[in-house]
């Protein structure tokens, strides 16, 4: 695979009231496309991510709004694939390069939630979910809540290993002037925090952001970047009832192998990954299921410091979709953003040394979609 | 989301297959941030129910519903239950009212 990441642009992820989704777009794509020294007339189509745009405001047909707006006239789509949306564009942007259809493509991950209350959010969220989950009255924090108890049966997982993956997650984010919630957390201050849907408080869930991502990525293998060397996507089941297990997501298993056997390296020779940890569970169940340490290890794994800064492989250095924040449709293209930039020494604080090899993991709802990109300097 | 009258009388159709069904709870939580037309109800618990089925190659089905009349702490894995009718969500004034399914400890 000769893809390569070109240029990259991100918005500050948080409450944008000033801002409109086409301004969040517009302002991450101009720093893309100037980071990556092409001129405009050079991008040949663009890639839009989003999930709940047209749901919340009724504006849909994304990829021209976008498109044009950067005075881009070639291929404009949509993607929708829920939390995952931006992964799957990056995953379908390599596809039209490595077919030969397009030289050098924009993807942009953009999400406006801010302008709509609590309830009307969950409820526009749980379209990644089934019509039985809905009718049931869940929550996107219900269901990860429901596989979280689950794990803590089988595994012994407590809520203090919960609680580690926001206080390791609030900490890189301090380092991250992007971040919604650029501060630290004590484990007693995410223990006490109030239920969302038991066992997660407050700060076991990933906030409502608004925000946008951009990258350049080219076929042009001669320009200064990064290799995207794997990409790969696995489904499931939308229902997770539907699921032989509760304690697993399997999508990210087969997205994962498939990813890594593209790039030709192992799970051992990751130095830096961005996973999705839209809740405390996620992240835990994302270490098991990505390789990182056995099944039911995932909650000592991370409180141990393994993924901190200075630990053998950090995670979420962004802060993740906890402390960074989760513009929904945003964050698969935030991820390539970090670890593009990880691998090209350019996060400050945050570097992590000798980082030659990188990891993203994107899921969408519980994990019906899965997208694993890795990354090579 | 309201359904539209037409998918009400769809799923309500189907109802009758799940009557008086048993099943054993799998797993629950509590919600206390509810989505649009279940806030009255916080906090209200949801947890995965599997039913025996002998018509499916697993001989099992699971799915997702409300565990109704119990207080929490009463609750224990595997717990026994029975599915039962009631109303889902909330109608407004003109609205067709939604059943579906929920269930309650034996």
């Amino acid at each position: 695979m000769k893809v390569k990441v070109l240029g990259t642009g991100l918005t500050k992820f948080g409450e944008h009231w000033d801002k409109s989704l086409k301004d969040l777009a517009f302002a991450a794509a101009k720093e893309a496309i100037e980071d990556s020294g092409l001129d405009t007339d050079k991008i040949d189509a663009v890639f839009v991510a989003n999930m709940l745009h047209g749901k919340l405001t009724g504006q849909d047909h994304l990829g021209a709004l976008v498109a044009s707006n950067l005075g881009i006239v070639g291929g404009a789509f949509r993607v929708e694939a829920a939390c995952a949306s931006g992964g799957i564009a990056i995953h379908l942007a390599i596809q039209s390069l490595m077919s030969g259809t397009y030289k050098n493509v924009l993807v942009v991950g953009a999400e406006k939630m801010t302008d709509a209350g609590a309830s009307e959010i969950s409820s526009a969220l749980m379209g990644a979910g089934s019509e039985d989950e809905r009718k049931a009255g869940l929550t996107f924090p219900a269901l990860y809540a429901l596989m979280a108890k689950a794990h803590m049966q089988k595994y012994g997982t407590t809520r203090s290993h919960l609680a580690s993956v926001s206080v390791k997650n609030h900490y890189h984010a301090s380092l991250n002037e992007k971040a919604q919630f650029p501060y630290e957390v004590t484990l007693e201050k995410v223990l006490e925090s109030p239920i969302i849907s038991s066992p997660f408080t407050l700060f076991d869930v990933c906030p409502v952001t608004d925000g946008a991502g951009a990258v350049v990525l080219s076929s042009d293998s001669t320009q200064p970047g990064v290799f995207i060397t794997g990409s790969a996507v696995a489904t499931d089941t939308v229902d997770l009832s539907q699921r032989s297990s509760l304690i697993e997501i399997a999508a990210t298993r087969q997205a994962a192998k498939e990813a890594l056997k593209q790039a030709g390296v192992k799970i051992s020779d990751i130095k830096v990954a961005e996973v999705h940890d839209c809740f405390t569970i996620a992240e835990i169940l994302a270490m098991e299921d990505l390789g990182f340490c056995q099944k039911g290890e995932g909650g000592k794994f991370i409180q141990k410091g393994s993924t901190k800064l200075g630990g053998s492989c950090p995670v979420n250095t962004s802060g993740g979709l906890k402390a960074c924040g989760h513009p929904v449709a945003a964050t698969g293209v935030k991820q390539i953003i970090e670890i593009t930039r990880q691998l090209q020494g350019r996060v400050g604080k945050r570097q992590v040394a000798n980082a030659d090899v990188g990891l993203t993991h994107n899921v969408g709802g519980t994990g019906g979609t899965v997208v694993v990109h890795v990354l090579q300097t | 989301m309201n359904s539209s009258p037409v998918q009400i009388w769809r799923k309500h159709k189907n109802l009758h297959n799940y009557l008086g069904k048993t099943g054993r709870l799998l797993v629950w939580t509590k919600i206390f941030v509810a989505p649009t037309g279940f806030e009255h109800q916080t906090p209200y618990i949801v947890g995965i129910v599997q039913f025996e089925d002998p018509s499916t190659s697993s001989g099992q089905v699971r799915l997702p519903a409300q565990v109704v009349d119990c207080p929490e702490e009463s609750l224990k894995v595997n717990q026994k239950v029975q599915v039962v009718i009631r109303k889902i969500g909330k109608a407004k004034a003109e609205d067709v009212i939604e059943y579906g399914i929920k269930v309650k400890p034996l």
